[in-house]
């Protein structure tokens, strides 16, 4: 009986009100962004701090795919300063110690 | 697909390997060795010519007078050679070599050169391999990112005078109406978007939010060849407050099942038991999740049958709650209240199957679901419980309430304390900056007072026990 009448009820609109908690971590969401930056952070410091340089090469690759993963509603700012950071210990890393890098399994095999 | 850009990175991955391997057999190939030769012997060659005639005029002073005759004999050619190069070049040759000391070789130090003047780009093989990832990375993006804006955009076409059909109000973003975008989706990452509906009768909204793969993301295409995933759209229709009876019930596909047994709050709370789905005449791989046999049975009608029998990879999940309050929360004693629950239909639809393109074919199948959807909003409007079914109902939630108080009521407690203790300090600051010593003194005698009514029980009780 109802597909027959029109189910549309202008007068019940509700509008959209963005998902209460769009700043904070919803359990249900998806936690690679974050994750990723904290992991590059972590590598970014490595790189720095015991000029590993595959850790500051890590590094960008992690800051990398938080970017891709990131949402809409994120702190851009935080991306930024992930790239920055990992881009710093890459260049920091060939400032002190131009030589080309040695894979860490490169002693592994010899 | 993008195989070949999978193709790619295994094939630059590989080089690597190979090349690491083979690193160190390359290294004595280089003979930088006969470079240093060539660049130890340039200087020592105007530095000979210096010394031997100095060794000569010394020869000259000290033995000329005593061998007087010896001199003259060779006088003309004695300093005429010192102009002759190629005299030189003997001497140099034949006389250096004895003079030196035998073991020359060793005192020859080869310079350090700063490995950086002899860099070639083959040895920065890892740093190539590195940045030709990133690009291979960024491009991966670029190209996914607009396949799945593509992917959302014919959804929403195909569908979308299905939605006016349903609904008054398509495509609400939250902002102002006058500044309408072409789109009525919105993007909430890469890989998500939203379309918001209100206007129908039985129901308040309807978000459908697309969750599609990550195809920006190379790392999540990668994954994707190891362990597909499915497109999907999630449709959560908020039910209207009075026109629903309130039950829980959840058909999942058996994967589905397993996680909202576990994750969801109302289910891991009314009914955490599943049962298979062949029961009720649903196809294999479906378990019901239900608080209430009749009204499981109720809404498993011939045409919802009907539907899971013919469109049973397509349909993900179907769950109807009163008590919706999203994921199971960290076991928190601090949180006092209940959680804040709403009535609402989820429905979870497999756009694709495994990442394959969704193509005309299945993107006519979702129609059909589409329209399941809207007819379980009109059944749920109309269905009662029985009177034994109300009351079960009722009494689930009684008794869910009273174990919820019972945990929480040391937490309460406290709280009760701590709001008390604020607000008697909060009197207290504010008769302590009165000025009036009257004042303050009378309230002085009534917290003592206080005090020692507080006390005073457990004084008497201390008696009876001494008695």
């Amino acid at each position: 009986m109802n597909s027959s009448t029109d189910p549309r009820r202008p007068d019940k609109e509700v509008k959209y009100k963005p998902s209460l908690a769009t700043s904070q971590a919803q359990p249900g969401d998806d936690l690679t962004p974050d994750y990723m930056n904290i992991l590059g952070m972590i590598f970014s410091m490595c790189g720095l701090m015991m000029r590993l340089k595959w850790c500051a090469w890590v590094a960008l690759y992690c800051s990398c795919i938080s970017f891709a993963n990131s949402r809409i509603t994120d702190d851009t700012k935080q991306i930024l300063s992930s790239f920055m950071l990992s881009i710093s210990a890459v260049v920091m890393s060939y400032l002190q110690n131009p030589q080309p890098m040695t894979p860490p399994w490169a002693t592994a095999i010899q | 697909m993008r195989l070949w850009l999978v193709a790619l990175h295994i094939v630059l991955v590989g080089t690597n390997l190979w090349v690491t391997a083979h690193f160190q057999e390359d290294l004595p190939e280089d003979n930088e060795f006969a470079e240093f030769e060539d660049f130890e012997e340039e200087p020592s060659v105007p530095v000979q010519p210096v010394d031997v005639p100095e060794q000569f005029e010394e020869a000259d002073i000290t033995q000329g007078f005593e061998e007087d005759d010896v001199l003259v004999e060779d006088g003309d050619s004695e300093f005429d050679h010192f102009q002759d190069e190629e005299e030189f070049e003997g001497l140099d040759a034949t006389g250096a070599s004895p003079g030196s000391k035998p073991d020359e070789p060793s005192t020859l130090t080869i310079t350090k050169v700063p490995l950086h003047l002899r860099a070639r780009w083959d040895s920065f093989y890892l740093e190539i391999l590195m940045v030709a990832g990133l690009l291979v990375y960024f491009i991966n993006y670029i190209a996914g990112r607009s396949k799945n804006c593509r992917l959302a955009e014919s959804w929403l076409a195909n569908y979308k005078q299905l939605l006016l059909d349903n609904f008054s109000l398509v495509g609400d973003n939250g902002k102002n109406s006058e500044e309408t975008t072409e789109s009525d989706l919105f993007k909430e990452s890469e890989s998500q978007y939203s379309l918001y509906c209100s206007g129908r009768v039985g129901c308040d909204s309807l978000l459908i939010e697309l969750k599609l793969i990550k195809r920006q993301d190379l790392v999540a295409v990668l994954a994707q060849l190891i362990r597909p995933q499915n497109d999907q759209a999630h449709l959560r229709i908020e039910l209207a407050k009075d026109e629903a009876e309130n039950f829980v019930l959840a058909i999942a596909a058996k994967r589905t099942a397993m996680h909202l047994a576990r994750d969801m709050a109302d289910i891991s709370v009314y009914c955490p038991e599943k049962r298979p789905g062949e029961k009720f005449g649903l196809p294999a791989g479906f378990q019901i999740m239900s608080e209430i046999a009749e009204a499981a049975s109720a809404i498993l009608d011939t045409r919802v049958l009907q539907a899971f029998n013919k469109y049973a990879p397509y349909i993900d999940y179907i769950h109807i709650s009163d008590q919706y309050s999203g994921p199971k929360q960290q076991e928190d004693a601090t949180q006092l209240t209940m959680p804040e629950v709403k009535k609402v239909l989820l429905v979870g639809l497999n756009i694709s199957i495994k990442g394959r393109m969704p193509n005309a074919e299945t993107q006519e199948q979702m129609r059909p679901l589409l329209q399941l959807t809207f007819y379980l909003i009109d059944k749920l409007r109309r269905f009662k419980l029985s009177k034994e079914g109300k009351n079960k109902a009722e009494k689930n939630r009684l008794r869910v309430e009273e174990a919820f108080l019972k945990t929480t009521h040391a937490a309460r407690a406290e709280a009760a304390a701590q709001r008390r203790e604020e607000r008697r300090r909060a009197e207290k600051d504010r008769i302590l900056q009165e000025e009036d010593p009257d004042k303050q003194r009378k309230w002085e005698e009534k917290e003592q007072r206080r005090l020692a009514k507080k006390r005073a029980p457990r004084m008497k009780q201390l008696k009876v026990k001494a008695l």
